[in-house]
């Protein structure tokens, strides 16, 4: 176990040489499998430039490859911790990529994050937060702190300012130190700590629910219902968001799933049984 | 004012230059070839119409009518080709009753090379014209920005290459009627197998001193697969949450209604459904 | 600050792409294009059965309107311990650019052959996608442009399909269509396994009406769904045709299909 510690336990900026001797035999590169700071390059001379025109389909419609991206996440703190809630649609374009996606990474037992932007980024580098967390347990005999776990993140895409990685992602844990902890980081480098954010194209469709509704001392269940309720908000007037709600509630004990539900019976539910959403209707006009 | 009605046109450049996409038009990316013989001359195209890389239309007709002695051949963006040989037709038709001639295929190859040259290729019809009149048997190809060609034996289209190589290694001079038809025909299979933008029949028309035949869908060599399942839905399979029903007698408050005799062929094919 | 937001139709310095500064290149001076990607058209599916998994994908291989191939695999077996991969378990399937996904293959085959050699057992299907994902997000600055899709069957024994985009990002589902047609398979494929938007008729009304309830498919069914999804495809575009080529991934092995499609 020392051995794997003194291997990964160099900081960030180091690693990045740690497989250098070894690249001649790539397959022996290949066995080290977790994910690690070596990326190959564009042979040009500015790399991001290319990138932008390769993979960018905002700026290039007609680019060739088209990088799925996520949607609506939000998280925000209450009295009994806090709630992570995301949709599931991934688009690529103008194509529904997947209404299956998981937005709520779980970097481990107690921590969360959510998935805007890139898919791959996000997925990619939560799973080298977890493991940096994991590190950090091993190292140091303490569960990590959001604070720092977030700031791992926060300093990581910042070394990579500039190159094109796109996410917006949220870490959420409780701490007995810290207590419920939410943070927002983002690829330009952002780092905030706060009690409620969304992020996503979606976001200010959530906003609108859950700030009116939001207080500290939300039941849980009041709590995990405007999570639910602001997100089908948003699958509801944003294009680019829909598919499946994915609800989590974060405890000091560790996080907990609340279902991954399709929104189509939810909005239906919530329109019949609430009166809510009246600007839907299936009632034939007569003027028209 | 006759002609195009450019109103939009800076309103759209606009738009283009901010991101937003121009509509796709349908195209023709074809084979279309022609071929002279002894005592007449005859065009085919093959049938398929693409939008991108999808296939609009599966049997597209692309051999338009010109007059009785004249057919013309089109690749290019469908509505151009459609249009240009419609306006030239009747400029034609006038022109021979003006004159009381019968209309030459040089007199239509020279007005539709003047009409494209004006538009500077934005007019984007690629055209094959052939035809039997008083001074002969003739056969042009016009390209969209005026230029022409005389030939004895000719292609165009995206499986314009695929066509070619077809008539290079098997053309010769004094061929049949029957040589001819099955020339051309040969010339289109091998842009229908050979081109993407080609595919789906072969269309032939012979063009005689006395009449012109058209044969549509000469060949067939690409007959939809049957299904292997049926995927028929039983009534009720969608969800319905209101209807409302419109009694035919109340149509007739938004439209008029004439009632026709019996079962009346609209124009066009009937749609391949599966049972 | 700048709040994070993807949506297209939002405008200003909300994207970290549309930030990016152009560093150095003097003004007027054009770099040559690099331009290391072709489309060379195809397309694939994927579907996972109870016991089983099917992949497939057509056998054309185009560059603009031409075709370069008629008879050029997307779909191969890889984690065998031969060059014939007869003991092989797993297949990976790919489409985009061929020269990316056949390079793309042949590092995730020698990886396995790797894991085979080092742990004395083949890979799991799980493992073998998440060491992909990696891969692929290796390159995420100069991407594989390669759309692939991996399919086993997992520790239970059940048929698993895992699919990735060009950098990396995946997931485990029970059907994918990939490459040039997915846009008109992937909509086929949701309603006939899925059966999406499909009702029971005359189960309730309004609302109480009861979705059509999912069951896992058999083999027979689902290679007739496969070949009637080709089928559709070919007629429809351009770029799909020639032949269809299927792996049927089971306990007993894996069985490859080939079956003639249109060529025009």
């Amino acid at each position: 176990m020392d051995t794997l510690v003194a291997r990964y336990s160099r900081p960030a900026y180091q690693q990045e040489n740690q497989f250098d001797d070894i690249e001649e035999y790539d397959y022996a590169a290949d066995s080290v499998s977790g994910p690690s700071l070596k990326f190959a390059m564009p042979p040009v001379a500015h790399p991001s430039s290319w990138l932008r025109a390769a993979t960018d389909d905002r700026s290039n419609p007609h680019c060739p490859i088209k990088i799925a991206h996520g949607t609506t996440t939000l998280a925000f703190r209450f009295q009994g911790g806090i709630i992570v809630a995301t949709d599931s649609r991934a688009t690529a374009g103008n194509w529904i990529a997947s209404q299956t996606v998981k937005k709520v990474i779980e970097i481990n037992s107690d921590l969360l994050g959510t998935m805007a932007g890139g898919a791959a980024d996000c997925q990619y580098w939560l799973a080298w937060l977890g493991m940096q967390c994991r590190l950090h347990e091993l190292r140091h005999k303490r569960r990590i702190s959001v604070a720092a776990a977030s700031k791992i993140l926060a300093n990581l895409v910042y070394q990579y300012k500039g190159m094109g990685l796109s996410m917006g992602t949220m870490c959420a844990g409780v701490t007995k130190e810290e207590g419920p902890a939410l943070y927002y980081i983002d690829s330009d480098g952002t780092r905030l700590a706060g009690n409620l954010f969304c992020v996503g194209s979606g976001q200010t469709f959530a906003y609108g629910v859950l700030d009116a509704e939001y207080r500290y001392d939300l039941t849980v269940e009041e709590a995990l219902e405007l999570g639910s309720r602001s997100i089908l908000a948003a699958t509801h007037r944003d294009a680019y968001s829909g598919g499946f709600i994915n609800l989590y509630h974060v405890k000091e004990s560790g996080w907990e799933k609340h279902g991954f539900t399709d929104t189509n019976p939810v909005f239906w539910k919530t329109k019949l049984e609430k009166a809510e959403f009246s600007n839907v209707t299936s009632d034939f006009s007569e003027e028209v | 004012m006759p002609g195009f009605d450019f109103s939009n046109y800076n309103r759209n450049a606009a738009l283009h230059a901010r991101g937003v996409p121009l509509p796709k038009a349908t195209s023709t990316g074809t084979t279309i070839v022609g071929c002279i013989y002894d005592g007449g001359v005859v065009i085919a195209a093959d049938t398929r119409a693409t939008s991108g890389p999808i296939v609009a239309d599966k049997n597209c007709e692309k051999l338009h009518y010109i007059s009785s002695n004249i057919w013309c051949a089109g690749a290019g963006t469908a509505a151009d080709t459609e249009f240009t040989t419609s306006l030239i037709s009747s400029q034609l038709e006038l022109h021979s009753l003006s004159t009381g001639r019968k209309p030459r295929v040089v007199t239509c190859m020279t007005l539709l090379k003047q009409h494209l040259f004006r538009y500077q290729g934005h007019i984007g019809a690629y055209l094959v014209v052939a035809g039997v009149d008083p001074t002969g048997t003739h056969l042009f190809t016009v390209h969209a920005h005026g230029s022409t060609d005389k030939l004895p034996y000719v292609t165009m289209g995206s499986g314009s290459l695929a066509a070619m190589s077809v008539f290079e290694t098997q053309w010769k001079a004094h061929l049949t009627q029957d040589e001819a038809v099955k020339l051309c025909a040969d010339a289109i299979e091998s842009g229908i197998w050979n081109d993407l933008g080609s595919g789906s029949n072969v269309d032939v028309a012979i063009i005689t001193p006395e009449k012109t035949i058209l044969k549509r869908n000469y060949i067939k060599p690409n007959e939809r697969t049957q299904k292997l399942k049926s995927y028929v839905f039983p009534k009720g399979t969608t969800a319905v949450l209101n209807e409302k029903i419109i009694r035919k007698q109340d149509i007739g408050n938004f439209v008029t209604i004439h009632d026709l005799a019996e079962e009346a062929p609209a124009g066009g094919d009937k749609m391949e459904v599966d049972t | 600050m700048s709040m994070f937001s993807q949506n297209p139709l939002m405008n200003g310095p909300n994207y970290s792409f549309s930030e990016t500064p152009r560093v150095g290149a003097p003004e007027g001076a054009r770099e040559h294009r690099f331009d290391p990607y072709t489309d060379n058209g195809g397309s694939t599916l994927a579907i996972a059965g109870a016991d089983f998994t099917i992949m497939a994908g057509d056998t054309r291989l185009t560059s603009g309107y031409s075709i370069n191939s008629r008879f050029h695999r997307k779909v191969f077996k890889i984690g065998g311990t031969t060059t014939d991969q007869h003991d092989a378990h797993l297949v990976l399937s790919v489409v985009g650019f061929a020269a990316d996904g056949e390079a793309l293959m042949e590092r995730v085959d020698a990886m396995c052959k790797m894991y085979r050699y080092r742990h004395g057992r083949p890979i799991s299907v799980k493992a073998c996608a998440q060491r992909l994902s990696t891969i692929l997000y290796n390159k995420r600055f100069f991407p594989y442009y390669a759309y692939a899709i991996l399919g086993g069957l997992d520790e239970e024994g059940k048929g698993a399909v895992y699919s990735y985009d060009p950098v990396g990002s995946y997931e485990r589902e029970q059907c994918r269509a990939g490459g040039a047609a997915a846009s008109l398979i992937m909509p086929f494929l949701d309603n006939q396994v899925n059966f999406k938007n499909q009702f029971i008729p005359g189960s309730g009304e309004g609302h109480a009406l009861q979705e059509r309830e999912r069951r896992p498919l058999t083999r027979q069914e689902v290679e007739v769904l496969v070949k009637d999804a080709f089928d559709g495809a070919v007629e429809r575009h351009i770029e799909v045709g020639d032949g269809l080529q299927m792996m049927v991934i089971t306990n007993k092995g894996i069985e490859e299909i080939i079956l003639p499609l249109k060529r025009d």
